[in-house]
């Protein structure tokens, strides 16, 4: 039996209760059969543009643009690039501003390209976003090539950072798998794009002042240098520094706790007040968290959340919003509610055959 | 099927049985079946309650810490207490491979208590004609506060006192309204002993869809078996059971025997009809207001509805799906519940979580 959980939980079978088993899977998805290859030709330096390969990536970028998937040789070919970009990409990789800060997308690809009619076009508009593209929305697969086909094209123009559900276990249970079998007819894109994942970077500094990430604070990370010392090229793990960078959320009680989610701990405003005096930062810029306006305070604004999917999984009825920050750091946001379009699903949830 | 008609069904086998020369008495409460797991075998004791002014005899299993894990003066952790409540048309027994699942994880080192709710399994009224059946969500619930505080009372208190104890209340569908609605209108001071608390595969929104269906569910369920081999037979091909392991123990307690060896189902779905509509109502809502520590685990996949999903996604509660498991899914996967109910409880029991930390310099708080 798989372990399906949207916590990096302990994973457990029927059979054998080793206490070892979950970083035997782990290691079994990354290095056993089931490894994509994307990564086993990783150039020594940047993948370099040219015209052709610039031709190709725009390419698929108007074919992406339609909502229309790529081939899974194309998948291949443009996972392969993305290694050469993000390999060389640093655990808080530097983003310059003005840049547009955006929270999850979760597979809403209409929504997504509502966002860039309101933030602007990128690469007019540089971008950053913090993590989970994939799972719950029905775009999954259009949503992340469209995101990482842009970062091989601009790549100093949008800075695409890892959030929990940038993980092969997590998204085995939240439908980008499913969604990769039903698109494709195997699981070869999904071990491509989970494969890429393990290179996206973590957190990124705006300006040195604006830390961004997708989840949180870390017990273990007082300063900024100790991100830039994780190895990060792995599974998100079920526990320690990085998975608490990508589970974390802020908390109305001071001090660090136990988070309910599973996974990660809160933090209260002690703990961000305290981050960003040791480190000179303004501002803590995270997602993980739905907020019903689309972004959100906390912590007398030391931290702030942005949530970019509106109307969360076709059910939810929040705005959503994305972050501008101008050459003099003023912020704005910007909220948009859900982009009309026709042929939208229909939410239909299967009824259990059971008695309760 | 209406209590009539299953009075008159019974009575028919009974006559059959005398025709063919057996004794027209139902068989006692509870034999073994010859050749299935007992209580026995998951739990220490099986003992049978009355309650205050319940009008009830309830069946309860149940099993404490082991003493020798209790003398333990280098383990000061608390000691887990898993407390079930089934779901509807099920018995304390659906927790049993469970019980025995969580107490091999712990090494003994915690307790379980699970019982048949009223109108299930062996509870039954102490007199029949004076309580008219009540099974609206609020009665379940004040059975369920009087047993939990009838088993502290008696058996917890008197544990070693050494290490101290805490609750973690789980319940399967029906079961887990009834354990999210049990937790306010616990006595405080035990109130603050429960680590969390534990759903089974139950969402609102889902489950009020699934009543709809609940006729022709029940037409296509039988009643009556040959035998309780024939039963557990039935339900594992169904898929009702995945386990056969679990179903030897758990489908058995679901009927009563014959003296003709045939057996009935013991709780008619149908009587609980008229109290449908209280038992799920505003429950995600609930569920995600509650002020412990929550766990959700689904079964199949994650179908959430708008509480929950906010909820879940604005961290407020754990959530974990297990794919490959059908509705019961203490039966299905009982060694992985139990790895995920011991998870849970480390992680939420805040007497024994200290958490660690490498900040040189001390907040401001």
């Amino acid at each position: 039996m798989e372990i399906d959980s949207d916590v990096p939980m302990q994973d457990a079978t029927e059979e054998t209760l080793d206490p070892t088993l979950d970083e035997d899977a782990l290691s079994k998805a990354q290095e056993g059969p089931g490894s994509s290859g994307i990564a086993d030709h990783k150039a020594s330096k940047p993948l370099q543009l040219d015209s052709g390969n610039i031709g190709q990536l725009d390419q698929w970028i108007e074919h992406l643009g339609k909502c229309q998937v790529l081939s899974e040789d194309d998948v291949s070919r443009l996972c392969k690039m993305a290694v050469d970009v993000l390999q060389f990409e640093e655990n808080v990789q530097p983003v310059n501003v003005p840049v547009t800060i955006c929270g999850d997308v979760h597979g809403q690809f209409h929504d997504l390209i509502e966002l860039f009619k309101i933030g602007g076009p990128c690469p007019d508009t540089n971008y950053l976003f913090m993590g989970d593209y994939v799972d719950r929305g029905y775009y999954s697969v259009e949503t992340v090539s469209y995101l990482v086909a842009m970062k091989v094209r601009y790549p100093k123009r949008i800075t695409i950072l890892r959030g929990n559900h940038e993980s092969r276990q997590i998204t085995q249970v939240y439908g980008f798998y499913d969604e990769c079998l039903r698109k494709y007819g195997s699981a070869n894109v999904w071990k491509m794009f989970t494969d890429l994942f393990d290179y996206f970077p973590i957190t990124a500094l705006v300006d040195n002042k604006v830390f961004c990430l997708h989840g949180g604070l870390s017990p273990m990370i007082e300063t900024i240098d100790q991100v830039r010392e994780l190895n990060r090229i792995q599974e998100v793990p079920h526990e320690g520094p990085m998975c608490d960078l990508l589970w974390s959320d802020p908390d109305d009680r001071g001090g660090w706790g136990i988070s309910p989610r599973g996974a990660g701990f809160t933090f209260g405003q002690d703990i961000s007040e305290q981050f960003n005096h040791t480190n000179d930062l303004s501002l803590i810029a995270r997602a993980h968290q739905l907020v019903m306006e689309g972004y959100a305070w906390s912590h007398q604004q030391s931290v702030v959340t942005i949530f970019s999917a509106p109307n969360y999984c076709y059910r939810c009825g929040n705005q959503a919003a994305i972050m501008e920050m101008d050459e003099n750091h003023n912020r704005q946001f910007l909220q948009y509610d859900p982009s009309m379009r026709p042929g939208e699903p229909t939410v239909s949830r299967k009824t259990p055959d059971y008695f309760l | 099927m209406s209590d009539d008609l299953r009075r008159a069904l019974l009575e028919k086998l009974g006559k059959a049985d005398a025709q063919l020369g057996a004794a027209s008495q139902p068989a006692p409460a509870a034999p073994a079946p010859a050749g299935l797991p007992t209580w026995h075998d998951f739990f220490q004791q099986n003992a049978r309650v009355q309650i205050g002014d319940r009008g009830l005899d309830f069946n309860t299993y149940f099993s404490l810490p082991a003493a020798s894990e209790l003398a333990d003066p280098s383990n000061t952790t608390s000691v887990p207490i898993f407390i079930f409540h089934h779901g509807a048309g099920s018995s304390g027994l659906s927790f049993a491979p469970l019980a025995k699942a969580l107490h091999e994880q712990l090494d003994g080192r915690c307790g379980s208590f699970a019982f048949d709710a009223r109108g299930h399994g062996l509870t039954a009224p102490v007199d029949a004609a004076a309580h008219p059946a009540d099974y609206s969500l609020d009665a379940f619930v004040r059975d369920f506060r009087e047993l939990i505080a009838w088993f502290h009372h008696t058996h917890l208190q008197a544990l070693p006192a050494s290490p101290t104890f805490t609750l973690v209340i789980t319940g399967h569908s029906l079961g887990g309204s009834i354990c999210t609605n049990v937790f306010p209108s616990l006595d405080p001071a035990l109130r603050t002993k429960v680590a969390g608390l534990a759903m089974l595969d139950i969402v609102e929104e889902a489950a009020i869809l699934a009543l709809s269906k609940v006729d022709s569910f029940l037409s296509n369920t039988p009643n009556v078996f040959p035998s309780y081999a024939n039963a557990i037979d039935w339900h594992v091909k169904r898929g009702l059971s995945r386990l056969r392991s679990s179903a030897e123990i758990v489908v058995p307690s679901l009927f009563v025997p014959t003296s003709s060896g045939k057996v009935v189902r013991r709780t008619n779905l149908q009587i609980f009809k008229p109290f449908w509509d209280t038992w799920f109502q505003s429950l995600s809502r609930r569920f995600v207001a509650l002020p412990t520590s929550k766990l959700l685990i689904l079964a199949g996949n994650d179908n959430l509805d708008r509480e929950l999903m906010i909820g879940q996604m604005q961290g407020k509660f754990q959530l974990v799906v297990f794919q490959e498991s059908g509705h019961f899914i203490e039966e299905d996967a009982p060694v992985k519940t139990a790895i995920t109910l011991v998870d849970f409880w480390r992680r939420n029991d805040t007497k024994s979580v200290v958490i660690k930390t490498n900040w040189t310099k001390k907040a401001n708080t």
